[in-house]
């Protein structure tokens, strides 16, 4: 049986993507970047020569996480709104699903995270994580505000680890898993 | 501190000539100004006869309830009440329900001997204020608005507060001593004041309002009109337009109506896209606020015939009506300012046409309108990157339709031990029939044991699973605008030989389908995102690839107002149906859509070949069993084949197999 549903690695990769979850759209909703949360510039994945992170947004491809963030800034924009309250995109997580699909990523690893992490310790994963709710436009920070315009949005997330972080014992900063690959839909 | 009758003596209020007068008055009455200081008299009256001890305590109450305005607040309180009434959904029926539960009624004798009686009112202002203050001794007590019949008032008040109020019986009120009883007899008819010229009963208000709106909407054009008010016989038997405040107080009411009679907003919205308010002698738009808030999405307004004099008269609304595209001000002052028009078009992102002008095109006014409020992104078609050989448009074609007619067979066909699927719906009620099975860990929380249990791993787990969601049918993939599908390779996947890595497919696709609630029968439909992620099968399986993992996130449903439902999905019939050789009787009853695939002639003979190899059948019958009833549906093939195997001629099969 695969240890891709082992238990230990199906409570891991549940963490691990309620804290992604938790960063990314906390980032998203803050108007702040998301670049770095993407393998692009990642040393282990660089210097291993891995492809820049897939993403996808509404069916256009994106080349790198920056243009992303442009986007984002762009979708943003409301330079004539007085009213703070009526200038946000806002991001509501209504329901995510994460599974693993390799639960003995090599890629990039170093010797020492092989020999340390077994495939069923929850740390080695690929993961596949599925996000879905309502992303509204022209709104407040708080979920009773009205808003301009509103739709549903669906994202689609690979995430792979981040060797840099889960290399040092006890790391407390940084994202322990970086995003490969990225599909965004919204409407 | 403030002597109570100094904040309304400076306002326009003041300038009743006769304040004391029955209300000759007319248009200019308020029933705040001159209560308030009949009422500081007759408070002090009151305070002094019943409790002289308290001076200092006495001169703060004073002081309070004249300087936060008391009355004037309290007034307007109670006018909001009076238009809340006037709207009041409740009709006489729940009405009578109501107020029996936890409402009493009182009545108190006593007012008409009391120096209050010769207040404008009857003294029934200053009595409740008396009552409210005697009251509020534990906590504070609001009174309603009284009635006044002969010689006795009638008080709905809360039942809670009945003991404290009843208390009060015998007190000294202006030198009358009053009784207070509980009672259960209906209080008379209301209206019987002067001062209430309105129809008493509130639903009765509401339906003559509502025949008021009918008669002025015109379906065809979606224009409310509401110019000349003042002038419409309904309103003014009604009495609607006696002064200002009533005026305007009507006006909301008739917005209020107008978005009750609405079920949602953009029900409003389609229904309601231009409102005239001409004629109506709006000296500022303030006025009619409301306006603005009951249509946000207003295309087109006209407010000709008014008397709005300069810009700071439509000031009021220059963060509103973002989607006003036609806006007619001719005949108000106003226009005849040079800067009118530029602050118009500057106002109002959407603008195109000002009094009869264009000021905009619409490329410039979505320009406009852009800088106002955050943009969604732009939506592009399908962006399929599968690396060149169809994998993921082959499968697709497969999964859905295999999906809507056999799971089993398609878990068995797809599937592994390894495979994971999961599905997780959003807010679903715990009636539906995802509930369950839903692994939405935003809801259910990851440390939860469903987290472990509603993952679901192998042919077996999957396809039981499978058997106990609803029936659906998903839309024809040939519907393109139904579809969005985005897929994209990917390396470093485990290669199941369990050698190094392999290249995965993350395929998701968004669409709908229609699904059968196997509880009450009735057909809906259904937003749905479907993420898989295939891999390298294991030696010996059926396909070269397999699904490692499949999510399917699902949206709320929308239940068909009729169970005819193939007319939701086949809807968009310009849809030109793929030419395929005649056979277009489908093989299987039920309510399946014929699948007409666009197959190229690449996967047409991969699919004879692979048919061939699994039947043993020679490609020309192959070709003909997939060509036939089966319409190009591998698994219709296969099985109309094992169906009607005994009656094929042996010719048909490959020598020897």
């Amino acid at each position: 049986m695969s240890a891709n549903f082992n238990e230990t690695n199906i409570r891991c990769s549940s963490e691990a993507a309620k804290n992604f979850i938790d960063w990314y759209y906390r980032q998203l909703n803050d108007a702040k970047p998301v670049s770095h949360g993407y393998i692009n510039g990642h040393a282990a994945y660089t210097n291993a020569g891995h492809a820049p992170a897939d993403i996808c947004i509404n069916g256009l491809v994106v080349a790198t996480p920056q243009e992303w963030d442009k986007l984002l800034d762009q979708q943003r924009e409301a330079p004539k709104q007085p009213d703070p309250n009526k200038r946000r995109v806002r991001y509501d997580v209504e329901s995510f699903d994460v599974h693993v699909i390799n639960a003995d990523y090599r890629f990039g690893a170093s010797a020492k995270m092989l020999e340390l992490n077994a495939p069923t310790d929850g740390v080695r994963m690929m993961m596949v994580l599925t996000v879905a709710g309502s992303v509204l436009f022209g709104t407040g920070r708080s979920k009773a505000e009205d808003y301009w315009e509103k739709q549903s949005f669906h994202d689609r997330f690979i995430l792979v680890p981040n060797w840099d972080v889960l290399e040092k014992p006890g790391a407390r900063y940084g994202r322990k898993y970086l995003i490969s690959s990225h599909n965004y839909r919204a409407n | 501190m403030a002597p109570p009758t100094g904040p309304r003596g400076s306002s326009s209020r003041g300038g009743r000539s006769n304040p004391r007068g029955s209300r000759g008055g007319g248009i200019a009455k308020r029933r705040g100004t001159p209560r308030t200081d009949r009422d500081g008299d007759v408070s002090m009256d009151a305070t002094a006869a019943n409790n002289p001890p308290s001076g200092p305590a006495r001169g703060s109450t004073r002081g309070t309830r004249g300087s936060r305005g008391g009355r004037g607040a309290r007034a307007s309180t109670r006018l909001a009440q009076n238009v809340r009434n006037f709207v009041s959904e409740q009709d006489g029926v729940s009405r009578g329900e109501k107020p029996q539960s936890n409402r009493a009624t009182l009545k108190i004798y006593g007012l008409k001997d009391s120096k209050a009686a010769n207040n404008s009112d009857g003294g029934l202002r200053s009595l409740l204020d008396f009552l409210e203050r005697k009251s509020s001794k534990e906590r504070p007590i609001t009174l309603g608005r009284g009635t006044i019949s002969g010689d006795v008032v009638w008080l709905k008040v809360n039942r809670a507060d009945t003991p404290h109020l009843l208390r009060l019986n015998g007190y000294t009120y202006a030198g009358a001593p009053l009784t207070i009883e509980e009672t259960s007899e209906p209080i008379p008819g209301r209206g019987n004041q002067p001062t209430d010229g309105a129809d008493s009963k509130p639903s009765e208000t509401k339906d003559k309002l509502l025949v008021v709106l009918a008669s002025r909407y015109n379906p065809e054009q979606k224009l409310l009109d509401l110019s000349a008010l003042g002038a419409d016989q309904t309103l003014f038997s009604l009495g609607a337009f006696e002064s200002k405040a009533l005026a305007e107080k009507s006006f909301k009411a008739l917005m209020r109506l107008t978005t009750t009679h609405y079920g949602s907003d953009a029900e409003k919205e389609a229904g309601i896209q231009a409102v005239t308010v001409a004629n109506n002698d709006i000296h500022d738009v303030g006025e009619i606020f409301t306006l603005a808030h009951t249509f946000p999405r207003l295309r087109r307004l006209d407010l000709s015939g008014n008397k709005l004099e300069d810009l700071s008269k439509i000031s009021k609304w220059r963060h509103e009506f973002r989607r006003l595209e036609e806006l007619h001000l001719v005949g108000n002052p106003v226009t005849n300012l040079p800067t009118y028009p530029t602050q118009m078009v500057d106002w109002f992102p959407s603008l195109q046409i000002l009094d009869g002008r264009r000021v905009r095109t619409p490329e410039e006014a979505a320009v406009a309108l852009k800088s106002w409020f955050p943009t969604p992104l732009p939506h592009l078609p399908s962006n399929l990157r599968d690396g060149g050989n169809n994998v993921a448009a082959t499968f697709l074609r497969s999964f859905f339709s295999a999906y809507d007619q056999d799971r089993l067979a398609l878990a068995r066909q797809f599937y592994d031990d390894d495979s994971i699927f999961s599905l997780s719906a959003g807010s679903e009620s715990t009636s539906s029939p995802y509930h369950n099975f839903s692994r939405n860990l935003e809801t259910i929380g990851i440390r939860s044991n469903s987290a472990q249990q509603r993952l679901f791993t192998g042919i077996n787990l999957i396809a039981d699973l499978w058997g106990r969601l609803p029936a659906t049918r998903h839309a024809n993939l040939d519907l393109t605008d139904e579809w969005q599908i985005d897929c994209h390779t990917f390396p470093n996947l485990a290669d199941p030989s369990g050698q190094g890595s392999a290249m995965g497919l993350a395929i998701t696709a968004h669409s709908r389908f229609e699904e059968l609630d196997p509880s009450q029968q009735l057909v809906g439909t259904r937003k749905f995102t479907r993420s898989f992620i295939l891999g390298p099968s294991k030696p010996g399986a059926p396909h070269p690839y397999r699904v490692v993992s499949d999510q399917l996130t699902l949206r709320a449903r929308v239940t068909e107002p009729t169970p005819s439902a193939s007319a939701v999905i086949q809807a968009p019939a310009v849809v030109p149906v793929p030419t395929a050789p005649a056979h277009v009787a489908p093989a299987v009853a039920g309510p399946v859509l014929a699948q007409a695939p666009l197959l190229d002639d690449t996967i047409r003979a991969q699919m004879v070949a692979e048919l061939a190899r699994q039947t043993g059948m020679t490609a020309e019958y192959a070709r003909l069993c997939l060509a036939g009833a089966a319409n190009w549906d591998f698994d219709l093939a296969l099985r109309s084949f094992h169906e009607k195997r005994g009656e094929l001629p042996p010719e048909a099969f490959v020598p020897g197999a």
